[in-house]
């Protein structure tokens, strides 16, 4: 199938990057905000909380019930936010999505209304004496708290968190998202919000709008909407640089679970900006990226060891993670079969049929972003983080000409680095 | 072919009934890369008693239509995932209540995954050890399940809710129940549930709607099927009150989940009139529970509940209860102020504003599900096996009354009718 030649539109205002792509495939608008700042022990906690305190009330809809009223007026308009790790950069990514007004019968103004809203409350919050409202701020505090305690809850993304925390002990990355509990309690409201104006104003803002709308249109608005925080548009620079591995760590955590969780950790040299990302993303995809991958196939369908079994791969950091849920007994010969995996790939034991069943699948994942409004949004902004240029097709072109022989070139520089293992309280 | 036009959305859907009873339903959508496929029974968890016309009646095993779609994957050539991969399609099964899903998303071969599909779902192998094996993977995954808080509180709440419907069975089952599975009792299933007339196929994406209605009728006339009479599902009666108003399960969590709902009593009415009575038991939760609600702010400010907090409703022609709650810090007091909220509620009704701004939000909402063809595939399948049409939601929602709304609210909120789930932490037990 032809692929739609598909670009954004670009264009600066004050220290926000704008991105635009007309486009009349779907029956709403989506927005992105993203803000992203370096990960580091002092701000990731408050660069984690102003988002839910901002969520709370704006200056002109200082109550949380007035600011969702307005949401739910505007059609159920959605309007959220995530707070994630790429690479050793902590990114804030708001998200608004709105019906197209044609669907509803609205004059043309709900993609202005959404951008309004959301501009006022990413730049223009309640304010009380200067600072944050202290009720928001206690209360979101609270919040945050609950979230950190609650990862324990999930115990496949706890150990996944473990295995990284573990891994990456003396590096930035090593922090979670939501920030530490025990940086909570000194927050103020003052605190918090001088925090706020220090990371609106020297982050790179990247705004993505995707709907039947232009560059012109978004950009007048925009220039009405978002109160200029100051300051230049500035970039992100990747770190790629990583440890070398000098023995595999491992750690045993006990909890009262049913199930063992099995994870590792391997580092990689190749990352999103680099050449050899596709060779990359063929690595994992043969080893453990898909149900026909060496992992589901030895791990689950062979020895019926594990009902899920796969790796993947962080390609701003350059970390490969494996994931398995196993019988607490079987860990030492899940360990077993999977370094047996990893020793496969390093011998380039590659059959043609999964070089070509891999390529097909990563082709088709490639092309279906094209059909999310979001995921296109997040694919275009990986550029933005890694300064390195990809299209949709171009990488699926750069997977097509990879051979066993490339795959061999990361395997032999894939390094495994932690093995991490969540097993119950009972034996030694 | 029907073509079935949806003008105030703006789409089209093609419909043929084959020969076989197959319904083939295919939804083109403008633009996009992606096809998704999905081929689905009418058989769930909950269908373990049955009798076909002119035979026998059977009880099975918990657990073995989820048993079944697992199985359903391997075929004498070996695991089907092989195949897929080679057309670049992502492929995958689900087992809910009342229905099991086949599918895959596909941007290239589209007709080749198609007939792989069709071929799959239509070809069961199971053998002694391939069963066997199976009980492996199977118990690893209710393993997973067990040590999930929130599946447990959700499941917990069912439990505390109904002592006879099958709808309180585990949808995988437990070890036990899995242990008991045969070979046998796999084929007599499949071919029990797995008949064509108990199936559809519903196709949304980048496709041309002549072409693959005219694929999967010729696919289909190249096999035969056995005539089969009407299957007849076979439920004990479910008494109208609650099986255990409270149910505590201990599992390690950082602080309590608390869900409970009302159960409401049977009440068999028709397709659309279950539709109607669905929309607006949706929007009467919305209007009480959601985020914007003045009892959702209530309790966020007292601390009582986190953005977890969410309240859902399900309707069927079986059972109808609501689920609502989240993560709490005192799940009595979080129920001792519920009950008082939502008594001033019921005494005050709800307002016009109210009514209209909930109404707004599901319209938009359903107009932004449209974006998603899995999500479209899901609901219009779903609906079409209870006889109604989905897309006549947003008609229902533009013509509701605020009296209807009112009338369910009074209907609903039967404090006898209560059922709680909890889940705490072993070490804090209460």
């Amino acid at each position: 199938m032809q692929l739609m030649n598909a670009s954004f539109e670009r264009t600066t205002i004050g220290n926000i990057r704008l991105h635009v792509l007309p486009s009349e495939q779907f029956k709403t608008y989506a927005v992105s905000v993203y803000i992203g700042t370096p990960l580091s022990e002092q701000t990731v906690t408050p660069v984690a909380l102003a988002p839910f305190v901002l969520r709370r009330g704006t200056a002109s809809l200082p109550e949380t019930k007035q600011f969702r009223e307005r949401l739910d007026d505007l059609y159920g308009a959605g309007f959220g936010f995530d707070i994630y790790k790429r690479g050793d950069y902590q990114i804030v990514q708001f998200r608004m999505d709105i019906v197209e007004d044609r669907y509803v019968q609205e004059e043309r103004t709900l993609l202005a209304q959404a951008l309004s809203f959301i501009g006022e409350a990413i730049t223009n919050p309640l304010l009380e004496d200067g600072a944050f409202s202290a009720k928001y701020v206690e209360a979101e505090k609270n919040t945050v708290q609950k979230k950190l305690e609650a990862i324990v809850n999930d115990k496949a993304s706890y150990a996944a968190e473990r295995c990284i925390q573990e891994m990456c002990k003396n590096e930035p990355y090593r922090l979670h998202p939501l920030g530490q509990i025990e940086s909570l309690e000194a927050i103020t409201p003052k605190s918090l919000y001088e925090s706020y104006r220090n990371w609106l104003q020297n982050s790179p803002i990247d705004l993505y709008v995707v709907g039947n709308t232009t560059l012109a249109e978004v950009e007048g608005i925009v220039r009405s909407q978002f109160r200029g925080a100051g300051g230049q548009a500035s970039g992100y620079l990747m770190e790629t640089k990583q440890p070398t591995v000098e023995q595999i760590k491992t750690v045993v955590e006990k909890l009262e679970v049913n199930q063992g969780k099995l994870n590792m950790g391997l580092r990689t040299k190749a990352t999103y900006a680099g050449d050899d990302y596709a060779a990359a993303l063929m690595y994992n995809g043969v080893l453990g990226g898909y149900p026909h991958s060496k992992l589901f196939i030895n791990v689950r369908e062979k020895e019926s060891l594990a009902y899920y079994a796969s790796s993947r791969l962080d390609g701003h950091k350059g970390i490969l993670t494996i994931q398995s849920g196993i019988e607490i007994a079987n860990y030492e010969k899940a360990v077993d079969i999977i370094r047996k995996q990893l020793s496969a790939m390093e011998e380039g034991e590659i059959t043609d049929t999964e070089m070509t069943q891999t390529k097909a699948m990563i082709a088709n994942q490639l092309r279906q972003i094209q059909d999310s409004a979001y995921e296109t949004i997040a694919f275009d902004f990986n550029s933005v983080l890694s300064g390195r240029q990809r299209s949709v097709q171009g990488l699926i072109d750069d997977v097509q000409r990879i051979g066993t022989s490339d795959i061999r070139r990361i395997a032999d520089q894939v390094k495994l680095d932690t093995i991490y293992f969540l097993r119950d309280l009972k034996g030694e | 072919m029907n073509v079935i036009r949806y003008e105030h959305v703006n789409e089209t859907v093609y419909h043929e009934k084959l020969d076989n009873g197959l319904d083939v339903y295919v939804l083109p959508k403008k633009g996009f890369h992606k096809t998704f496929a999905t081929f689905s029974t009418k058989y769930g968890s909950i269908d373990n008693h049955f009798q076909v016309e002119g035979k026998q009646e059977v009880q099975v095993p918990d657990g073995i239509a989820h048993f079944l779609e697992h199985k359903m994957f391997e075929e004498p050539t070996g695991d089907i995932f092989a195949t897929f991969a080679s057309y670049g399609a992502s492929a995958n099964a689900f087992t809910s209540f009342d229905r099991t899903v086949y599918l895959f998303s596909a941007t290239d071969h589209v007709m080749e995954s198609l007939e792989t599909l069709l071929n799959f779902v239509q070809n069961p192998y199971f053998t002694d050890e391939n069963v066997e094996k199976e009980k492996g993977i199977i118990g690893q995954e209710i393993n997973m399940y067990k040590d999930h808080p929130d599946w447990r509180s959700y499941f917990g709440l069912i439990e505390a809710m109904y002592s006879a419907h099958p709808v309180r069975i585990d949808i995988a089952g437990t070890i036990e129940s899995i242990s008991q599975i045969t070979k046998e009792m796999l084929y007599e299933c499949y071919h029990t549930f797995y008949h064509p007339t108990n199936m559809s196929v519903f196709v949304v994406g980048g496709v041309d709607a002549e072409e693959v209605i005219d694929r999967v009728r010729r696919n289909q006339a190249a096999k035969t099927f056995e005539p089969q009479g009407e299957i007849k599902r076979i439920f004990q009666p479910e008494p109208d009150s609650v099986h255990n108003p409270q149910k505590v399960t201990k599992l390690p969590v950082s602080q309590p989940k608390c869900l409970f709902g009302f159960k409401e009593a049977h009440d068999p009415i028709e397709a659309r009139a279950l539709l109607e009575k669905e929309c607006a038991s949706k929007l009467m939760m919305d209007i009480l529970f959601s985020p914007t609600s003045a009892i959702y702010q209530t309790l966020y400010d007292e601390k009582l509940i986190s953005d977890n907090f969410g309240a859902d409703f399900n309707c069927t022609p079986g059972y109808t209860f609501s689920v609502i709650g989240g993560d709490t810090r005192d799940p009595e007091l979080l129920l001792e102020r519920v009950k008082q909220l939502v008594n001033d509620a019921l005494e005050r009704g709800i307002g016009e504003k109210d009514f209209e701004r909930s109404r707004n939000k599901k319209i938009g909402g359903f107009l932004r599900m449209l974006n998603s063809p899995e999500s479209i595939a899901r609901l219009y399948t779903d609906y079409r096996f209870k006889g109604a049409d989905a897309f006549d939601m947003l008609t229902i929602y533009r013509n509701m009354s605020l009296e209807e709304v009112n009338t369910r609210l009074h209907e609903h909120f039967n404090w006898e009718q209560l059922a709680v789930s909890i889940v705490a932490d072993p070490k804090e037990a209460s």
